[in-house]
């Protein structure tokens, strides 16, 4: 399934300050940025990437069009994620993020994951078999990642750092 | 597969291939055999579940953001991508103005008479007394800490005089840094309940109660072979007698033929090609050998790893994720063509502090995996003492930790010491950014690194330089000036590490 960025027209942030911006000295916390998308057919939106500087928390509300007659309605996406996990240090300020449809919250997983257990005699799979088509896609999967890994040839390992025998060098460059 | 399934792949594939071949791979894999047998595990959806629990468990970092260019991997702070690349161009332009105002190249290919010469003295390069006197190493400890301490995030809200947000110390940076708590939490296996070597091996202690079953736990380890488990065994300490083979087990190193072959490759490169790197090299080995009455027998071993060591090129591949880049030059009478460009020195370090290999030369005495277990700490531990970035084991965090730890627990000691002009950090750098090594008895050293490849982080160096401030505080209270306060912490000869850092995390009221 291929994807396709969006254009969309990210506006300057605005401040939420109560009070006159001008006479009141405390540094708002709270900045809001506007992103429209002008002109584009109604898409399912699966993925936001930026990079932070600085934000604690993330909060995302998109004002969806439902059907021609009710009007568009704003629905939170998500609220207050947390971008960097202590606002005073460095953590998480300016990594690169990627915000997708499903943040669906921890959901359980199987056992055996959490409780590796240690070698044991091989136990004969008895009851059901897994769906062929699902397993014969994991093993195509699996067969390319082995053709990707023998493609790769391993690289000269003595490495060598001369051109053509010469090693004569005047001075160090600066770009 | 979609865009991030085959980055993913990608990954993964060059994951395995750098697997390939050693012990951990052989484990995985029949590991990996193993629990295909069990019923519970099925096949369809193998990917999925382990991706999720990538994600949940947060055991293992997830491949970094496909948006993020390779600079972001080694350092993702612009201010501090920035301040490495003007500190590179200040060693830059202090080792080019050497070559100029001493009329020596860069590097020159040797003429054949001299390359006879070195190969025949190759084993005793220490006999030599070259005429160093005209070289200066490329900077001093105290050039990188003022650059340090000079680093400023321009989005931290900080204003000019002092107030309650400055900090006391001299690091000015918010990088994240463990309290105690965290660090009890981090270094459990050195609280009072464990056995520790450095402590419960000592000889008013009966051997039945620890240390012969610790010493029977790694003898296990070794024969099977398993590193994970030598990582974890080697927190409580390793057994002087199975340290050596400990250490190349968590590090990966076995002495293959090919590496043999590739250790003598490099001494070939050394032999044909005379770098002026080479001069600081023998200049910095002198001044390590001859200050230090345990380490002046290594001094050849010394010479042969750190020449071999700047021909490496494989070590150009660890630039991925430090945050320094290697030198760049041109080949004479090329300058700016492409495809004579080539690093300088070939491993693109231009700097490496001989102390950190002297230590290893009292495990080691094969020249081969001396070097091999040297250059693997070099790549994975000590790089960061030597350059700045935001890592939790950098420099940088390491210094503002131990201010830290400093100013929050033993804040008398702190205010007494700034007041006299003794910024605690101006005598302890020197120690941390030689992972003490020259500062320790030996074996107290030894004892410290096994829990620097145990817990695979330097923060215990910072941990330490705090710990001995408050072994030492009662002297420091009462001393009026800089020089009586280094005059106290001058010798650390006689320290027992383990005790130290035992009583700091576990047993000071907090």
């Amino acid at each position: 399934m291929s994807r396709v960025s969006v254009p969309c027209h990210v506006k300057g942030t605005v401040a939420l300050q109560v009070g006159d911006v001008r006479t009141s000295h405390g540094r708002p916390g709270v900045l809001v940025i506007d992103v429209t998308f002008p002109s584009v057919a109604p898409f399912e939106l699966q993925e936001i990437t930026f990079k932070n500087y600085y934000t604690a928390f993330l909060s995302i509300r998109v004002r969806q069009h439902t059907s021609m007659h009710t009007p568009a309605k704003w629905v939170t996406c998500l609220r207050d994620h947390c971008l960097m996990p202590n606002p005073h240090s460095e953590e998480g300020a300016q990594d690169y993020v990627s915000l997708f449809k499903h943040q669906s919250p921890s959901m359980t997983f199987p056992k055996w994951l959490s409780h590796p257990v240690p070698c044991e005699q091989p136990v004969p799979l008895l009851e059901g078999l897994p769906d062929p088509s699902r397993v014969s896609s994991e093993v195509q999967q699996m067969w390319a990642l082995t053709e990707m890994i023998r493609a790769s040839h391993t690289s000269a390992r003595i490495g060598r750092f001369d051109v053509d025998g010469c090693y004569d060098l005047n001075l160090l460059s600066y770009t | 597969m979609s865009q991030e399934e085959s980055d993913i792949s990608l990954i993964i594939a060059q994951i395995v291939q750098k697997l390939k071949g050693s012990n951990l791979y052989a484990q995985l894999e029949r590991q990996a055999w193993a629990s295909l047998q069990r019923p519970e595990i099925k096949l369809e959806s193998l990917k999925e579940d382990i991706k999720e629990f990538f994600k949940i468990s947060g055991l293992f970092p997830l491949p970094s953001h496909p948006a993020a260019p390779p600079e972001h991997l080694k350092e993702p702070l612009v201010y501090m991508r920035k301040a490495q690349g003007s500190w590179e161009k200040r060693i830059l332009k202090s080792l080019n103005s050497m070559c100029t105002e001493l009329s020596i190249p860069l590097a020159r290919k040797r003429p054949v008479g001299e390359q006879k010469e070195l190969l025949n003295k190759w084993n005793e390069m220490g006999t030599d007394e070259p005429d160093l006197s005209l070289f200066r190493p490329v900077y001093a400890p105290k050039d990188f800490l003022e650059v340090l301490i000079n680093l400023r995030n321009p989005n931290y809200e900080n204003g000019d005089s002092l107030s309650f947000r400055t900090h006391l110390g001299l690091i000015q940076v918010p990088l994240k840094v463990k309290d105690i708590p965290e660090l009890k939490e981090c270094f459990i296996e050195l609280g009072l309940n464990t056995g520790q070597l450095g402590i419960d091996d000592s000889t008013q202690v009966p051997p039945e109660l620890f240390e012969n079953e610790h010493v029977r736990i790694g003898q296990k380890v070794l024969a099977e072979q398993d590193s994970a488990a030598a990582q974890q065994y080697v927190r409580q300490g390793s057994p002087t007698a199975l340290r050596a083979e400990l250490w190349a087990l968590i590090l990966n190193i076995s002495s293959q033929p090919e590496d043999i072959l590739y250790y003598e490759q490099l001494k070939t490169n050394v032999i044909q090609h005379d770098l002026l790197v080479d001069s600081l090299i023998y200049k910095d080995v002198k001044l390590t050998a001859s200050n230090d009455d345990y380490y002046f027998v290594f001094e050849d071993y010394l010479y042969q790893v750190l020449l071999c060591f700047s021909r490496d090129t494989s070590v150009l591949s660890h630039f991925a994720y430090n945050s320094a880049s290697p030198p760049k030059s041109y080949i004479r009478g090329k300058l700016g063509l492409e495809e004579y460009a080539v690093f300088y020195p070939p491993n693109g370090k231009s700097n490496v502090i001989a102390s950190s290999i002297a230590p290893l030369c009292f495990l080691y005495h094969e020249p081969s995996k001396l070097y091999q277990i040297f250059r693997e700490m070099y790549v994975r531990f000590f790089f960061r003492l030597h350059s700045i970035s935001s890592h939790p084991s950098g420099i940088v965090s390491l210094c503002l930790l131990f201010e830290t730890l400093l100013q929050t627990y033993l804040p008398q000691l702190f205010y007494h010491l700034r007041e006299i002009g003794a910024q605690p950090l101006r005598i302890s750098f020197k120690w941390m950014v030689r992972a003490f090594s020259g500062y320790l008895a030996t074996d107290q050293l030894l004892l410290l690194w096994d829990r620097i490849l145990g817990y695979n982080s330097l923060e215990i160096l910072a941990v330490l330089a705090a710990a001995v401030f408050a072994f030492r505080a009662v002297n420091l209270m009462e001393v009026t000036s800089l020089a009586a306060a280094e005059a106290v912490l001058a010798d650390l000869s006689t320290l027992k590490v383990m005790p130290l850092l035992q009583i700091f995390l576990f047993a000071t009221v907090t």
